[in-house]
């Protein structure tokens, strides 16, 4: 057991993840009382708020963050919420933002510059998350695609955070820590976040402390905000591949354990 | 589905699949895909900074006036000094600054809205407890705080009850790194999982354009 292949678990995790795509399962995903919490502070949020949604990852885990900004997407616009979206990271941030929420706003027919504004990208996120406290022009002066902030509408009622009514922050770093430790403490904006598997454990304790009003983690959190919002889409639909590929780790684990431990008394019985 | 689009999903699956072509053996392809990643990457992000920072922040409002952004500028251009070693000094100067500003800026906000934050929830997590259940996990909270910071105290050895609270400590620790192990896995396998979707449905699902 212990001088089996690696490559051959691989192999085996790639056909778990293979097999729900062809022969789709559906698994029930339970909301968990974050995601729920989230969910319904933005469906307490007066209509037409502005709200800032912030896109804070890579290109490279899409898969766990980009179904997180669709749904809230989605919820804001369901809402009639005017959406100011930003990056504080420079790999594919800006072009994302710009991808979501173009496509998503043809669907509810929401105008640029009107309902929406992509700010784009600035470099050193303290510097952008500090002085957007006094003036977001004075940090953005254009948007994405260089149109002056005077020139968009919705701009003109927004100076800085006092007209942002919430900001819903996805991550897979730490600019959630800076976006709390800055914004949230130093502003009193309300905060949602949604972050990688990986960096989740460490923000439920914000949630916990009335930092976040609410978390999504993972690809599962994804999933839940999409059930929350009845709208199936690329989270739900990994999630069936999520599970078969965790119950094949389980699995795994036990076997390797019972190899180990068989092989060990094997071992010891020999030399006995 | 348009001739640029198409184009684009067979560059971005070649790519996919030569980077997971890793996972059976280091290899040519392998080794191509992951330098035009790292050629790209810098390119562009050099391209972005330029534009958002040094046009947008710098150059445009100098030439509109305000003749203060001199200072960071200079700032930035004694940054500079650091390609050579006879005039590396002068680095230090912005450097100092960087430090400065950075230190005063996180000394404040990390302490105010971290630190503070978690330990005034910590302290209120037992009083603000709704029904026995929630004391207890409270309670629970409360006690692994406390012992995972006395595993970290180092000016005494861990012997007595110091040592008991310690090893409890590091059950609390141990805990927290299966919670992220089990998180780690999740998120890996979702990385796969985002693959794996685009090869199947865009990639697979562009053949009959194709055919």
């Amino acid at each position: 057991m212990q001088q089996m292949d690696r490559r051959w678990v691989y192999l085996m995790v790639g056909i778990s993840v293979i097999i729900p795509f062809l022969l789709p399962m559906t698994l029930p995903v339970s909301i968990t009382p974050e995601a729920r919490m989230l969910y319904d502070f933005v469906e307490a949020l007066p209509d037409s708020s502005t709200v800032m949604l912030v896109f804070d990852y890579y290109p490279s885990t899409i898969a766990e963050c980009e179904p997180m900004t669709i749904a809230a997407m989605h919820h804001f616009f369901r809402k009639d919420c005017r959406v100011i979206t930003l990056s504080n990271i420079p790999l594919g941030g800006p072009t994302m933002a710009e991808a979501v929420t173009r496509a998503i706003a043809e669907e509810y027919g929401k105008v640029y510059g009107v309902d929406f504004v992509n700010l784009g990208y600035k470099a050193n996120y303290v510097a952008v998350l500090s002085g957007m406290g006094q003036s977001i022009e004075s940090i953005f002066p254009t948007d994405n695609s260089g149109t002056p902030l005077s020139q968009l509408p919705l701009m003109h009622s927004v100076v800085n955070y006092e007209q942002i009514a919430f900001i819903f922050e996805v991550a897979d770093n730490a600019t959630a820590d800076y976006w709390v430790s800055i914004v949230n403490a130093g502003y009193g904006v309300p905060m949602g976040c949604g972050t990688t598997a990986v960096s989740a454990p460490k923000y439920y304790a914000f949630v916990d402390a009335g930092q976040f009003v609410g978390l999504l983690g993972g690809m599962k959190g994804a999933a839940e905000y999409e059930q929350l919002i009845n709208r199936q889409g690329d989270a739900m639909v990994g999630m069936g591949a999520q599970s078969l590929v965790h119950l094949l780790i389980i699995a795994l684990v036990i076997i390797g354990n019972l190899g180990f431990f068989v092989g060990g008394i094997g071992k010891r019985r020999r030399i006995g | 589905m348009s001739g640029i689009e198409l184009l684009q999903i067979w560059i971005m699956a070649f790519l996919t699949l030569a980077l997971l072509s890793f996972l059976y053996k280091d290899n040519p392809a392998y080794k191509l895909a992951e330098h035009i990643f790292a050629g790209l990457s810098a390119g562009y992000y050099v391209g972005l900074i330029w534009d958002t920072v040094i046009v947008q922040q710098l150059w445009e409002p100098l030439i509109a006036g305000k003749v203060l952004l001199i200072i960071p500028g200079v700032l930035g251009i004694l940054m500079f000094g650091r390609f050579s070693q006879q005039y590396s000094w002068i680095s230090r100067v912005s450097l100092a600054f960087v430090m400065g500003t950075t230190s005063g800026i996180f000394l404040v906000t990390q302490l105010h809205g971290l630190v503070l934050a978690q330990m005034r929830s910590t302290m209120r997590s037992m009083a603000g407890a709704d029904g026995f259940a929630d004391l207890m996990l409270s309670l629970v909270i409360v006690i692994g705080v406390i012992a995972t910071l006395i595993y970290f105290y180092f000016s005494k050895e861990h012997k007595g009850i110091l040592g008991g609270t310690a090893k409890v400590g590091v059950w609390f620790i141990m805990i927290a790194f299966g919670a992220h192990f089990g998180y780690t896995v999740m998120g890996r396998v979702s990385l796969l999982i985002g693959r794996v979707q685009f090869l199947i449905q865009d990639w697979i699902g562009s053949f009959n354009q194709i055919i």
